[in-house]
């Protein structure tokens, strides 16, 4: 039963964990990206900023999935 | 709300078409577009000279106002004069402030110049007395860079062993830890010892120009007068500039205004059609206003000028200009629209959903008494500091929205700086620390409402521009939509579970209908669809992790030890909660509506409305 909860606890930040290294690639690569296109265009700041947020939606369902896996462990 | 407009054509006499101009921009309600006219149109060389002219002598003018430092703010227009007196009196003006300028330049120059060289002279001339000593050799002035003594060593020992006694080195550390060196070399030696230096890449103190002296120590007298001299030069251009400003600054900001404005009829002349005898004018311009205009031509011109309206058969719908009018509760949210591309005219301005559902986003992210009330003191501090109409006052009353839903949230869910609203008294109606998944149920649900209303706009948005086939498409991708939902509510037993099969019937006939409308396509933007709704759980993560810094600032100060120091660390984690507080809710918000909300019914690429009116200095 221990080890059962240690994985679903293992599982659970696995399910955050990956997403937001896998979002902080995305925001590494179109940040550079926006700054440079800011220079140029400074109209473009909404969309820079929009572009920049976009990745953070697979962490937010990583998030979701990490809190359905640890209601489930009753934690 | 976008405002109708309607085209129409002014036509009148050739010699009217200045005047009608000129009331045109009085009125301020044409946008002048080109008109669609079988011929094409001929070019107004005069009037493209003309306006080269009014150019070049507002560049004049412009450059002056920025030389003199004068703030170009509204003036009581000045006598009128020709363009042709106006272009050489700027230009008079502008070369005298250039040349003050220039001359004010090169003395602030200099003068920084001998400021920044003189401590090295000073420490160049306690050496002095050396090279007196060897009054007919040749000295060099060095300067090394701050903690650079072992290229001193290495400089001392390759002249020495190269030219033996025959040179001296002589240094003083300055107060900014450069080394001023002085090397002296008999006049046999010198060449070598410049060539040395050259090839240590060290450079020679250059003596300032118009000294007159070529050695530095000899030139100290000079500079040294040069220096108290250039303060009163100073002076003198700037009491010129002054006068200047004084005399010319009242004709070059009336000037400025006339030029802006004759240039702004000068670019709508250009839009002009114009024959010798007649001449044609079209423009968008909002359909209640037509009958203002059409009374004050009347009233100036009689018969002589005539205003139709423009069929909608002769002209473009793409082209019309979009002008946003909105209640003046929801105006101050367009600065969300306007952030992107106007919407195209004839579809829907979506200001008045982002009025409702933004302060709403940031209110259940945030939801705390106690940070909703320090935004507003910043809400009311930037509401003071700016003017009617402007960016920054839109911005503060957002925040004022903004904070009232965040307090009234906090309200309901018993937070006053996190966990303190116990403290104070408040009972939450829903406790989102404890209640995790029926607020994620909560804020899903409510992006499902956010998206199926953005999914009902477009079918309504498609119908009415007249793509029939469209509307259909995503009026089965809306009904999809909610089968769906309903389908997974049966199958959680949220609703009666013998629902479940008829529901899913229901969505593989609306599937295939849904194919055979809008192709293959449309099952993959049906996907996209259920992740954008899924993308709302957002709300639910940043609002309990806005919480738990809160509940961490608050248990520190307990845990520190100290309830002083851990007092402070709290208010310092709680003002850095702030400010994630202010900033991410925000953006993650407007993500929200312009990516999953927007995205739905969003046509970007309308042309703003910008009718023929007078300049003013914040254009």
């Amino acid at each position: 039963m221990q080890m059962q909860i240690a994985l679903l606890g293992l599982a659970a930040a696995l399910a955050i964990g990956i997403p937001a290294l896998a979002t902080a690639w995305a925001q590494g690569r179109i940040g550079p990206a926006a700054a440079a296109s800011l220079a140029e265009k400074p109209e473009l700041s909404t969309t820079a900023i929009i572009l920049v947020a976009i990745p953070e939606t697979m962490v937010i369902l990583g998030f979701v999935v990490a809190v359905l896996i640890l209601l489930r462990t009753g934690g | 709300m976008i405002i109708r407009m309607v085209r129409v054509r002014i036509a009148g006499r050739r010699a009217l078409l200045d005047r009608t101009l000129a009331l045109l921009q009085d009125l301020c309600l044409l946008h002048v577009d080109r008109p669609h006219l079988p011929d094409a149109m001929g070019t107004d060389s005069l009037a493209s000279r003309e306006r080269r002219h009014v150019e070049r002598c507002l560049l004049d003018v412009e450059t002056a106002l920025d030389r003199l430092h004068i703030a170009a703010d509204s003036a009581p227009v000045s006598q009128p004069i020709s363009l042709r007196q106006a272009i050489r009196r700027a230009r008079r003006v502008r070369r005298r402030a250039d040349a003050l300028a220039v001359a004010a330049a090169a003395l602030e120059d200099e003068r920084i110049l001998l400021v920044r060289y003189r401590e090295f002279f000073a420490a160049f001339e306690s050496l002095v007395g050396h090279e007196l000593a060897w009054p007919d050799q040749q000295a060099f002035y060095v300067i090394l860079h701050a903690g650079s003594g072992a290229a001193l060593t290495e400089l001392r020992q390759r002249l020495e062993t190269t030219l033996g006694g025959e040179v001296e080195v002589l240094h003083r550390e300055l107060s900014s830890g450069e080394m001023a060196v002085l090397i002296l070399a008999s006049s046999r030696t010198a060449p070598r010892v410049s060539g040395l230096l050259s090839a240590s890449r060290v450079e020679e103190v250059p003596v300032p120009t118009g000294i007159g002296e070529q050695n530095l120590v000899r030139a100290l007298p000079a500079i040294k007068n040069r220096l108290a001299d250039i303060p009163r030069q100073l002076r003198a251009v700037e009491a010129e500039r002054q006068a200047l400003a004084e005399s010319e600054g009242a004709w070059l900001c009336s000037r400025r205004v006339m030029l802006r404005d004759q240039l702004l009829r000068l670019n709508a002349r250009a839009r002009v059609f114009s024959a010798k005898h007649v001449f044609v004018i079209e423009g968008w311009l909002p359909r209640p206003s037509l009958a203002d205009l059409e009374h004050r031509l009347q009233n100036d011109f009689g018969p002589e000028v005539v205003v139709s309206t423009v069929g909608l058969e002769d002209r473009a719908s793409e082209n019309t200009p979009v002008a946003l009018h909105n209640p003046p509760i929801f105006r101050p949210f367009e600065v969300f629209t306007r952030a992107l591309p106007l919407p195209k005219y004839g579809t829907i301005d979506p200001t008045p959903f982002i009025a409702v559902f933004f302060p709403a986003f940031f209110g259940l992210m945030l939801g705390d008494v106690g940070y909703g009330l320090l935004l507003v003191l910043i809400a009311v501090f930037l509401r003071f500091k700016s003017s009617p109409d402007t960016t920054l006052r839109s911005v503060a009353t957002v925040a004022l929205a903004c904070a009232s839903s965040a307090i009234t949230f906090g309200l309901v869910f018993g937070e006053f700086f996190g966990s303190l609203g116990r403290l104070v008294g408040l009972r939450p109606f829903f406790d989102r620390a404890e209640a995790t998944i029926p607020f994620l149920a909560l804020t899903v649900a409510l992006g499902a409402v956010h998206v199926v209303l953005g999914a009902i706009l477009s079918v309504f948005n498609q119908w009415q521009r007249g793509h029939r086939r469209e509307a259909m498409g995503r009026g089965v991708a809306l009904w999809m939509l909610i089968l769906i939902t309903l389908a997974l509510l049966a199958a959680f037993e949220v609703l009666p579970s013998a629902l479940f099969t008829p529901l899913t019937i229901a969505i593989f006939v609306g599937f295939t209908v849904l194919v055979a409308l809008e192709g293959v396509v449309a099952v993959i933007e049906l996907v996209s669809t259920l992740g954008r709704v899924l993308s709302y759980a957002r709300i639910m993560a940043l609002g309990t992790a806005s919480l738990m810094l809160a509940i961490v600032a608050n248990e520190m100060v307990g845990a520190m030890g100290s309830v002083l120091v851990g007092a402070v660390f709290a208010l310092l984690f709680h003002l850095v909660n702030f400010a994630i507080g202010l900033f991410s809710p925000t953006i993650h918000a407007l993500r929200l509506h312009y990516v999953e909300f927007f995205g739905e019914f969003f046509s970007p690429g309308g042309a703003e409305y910008r009718p023929l009116g007078h300049w003013h200095s914040s254009q």
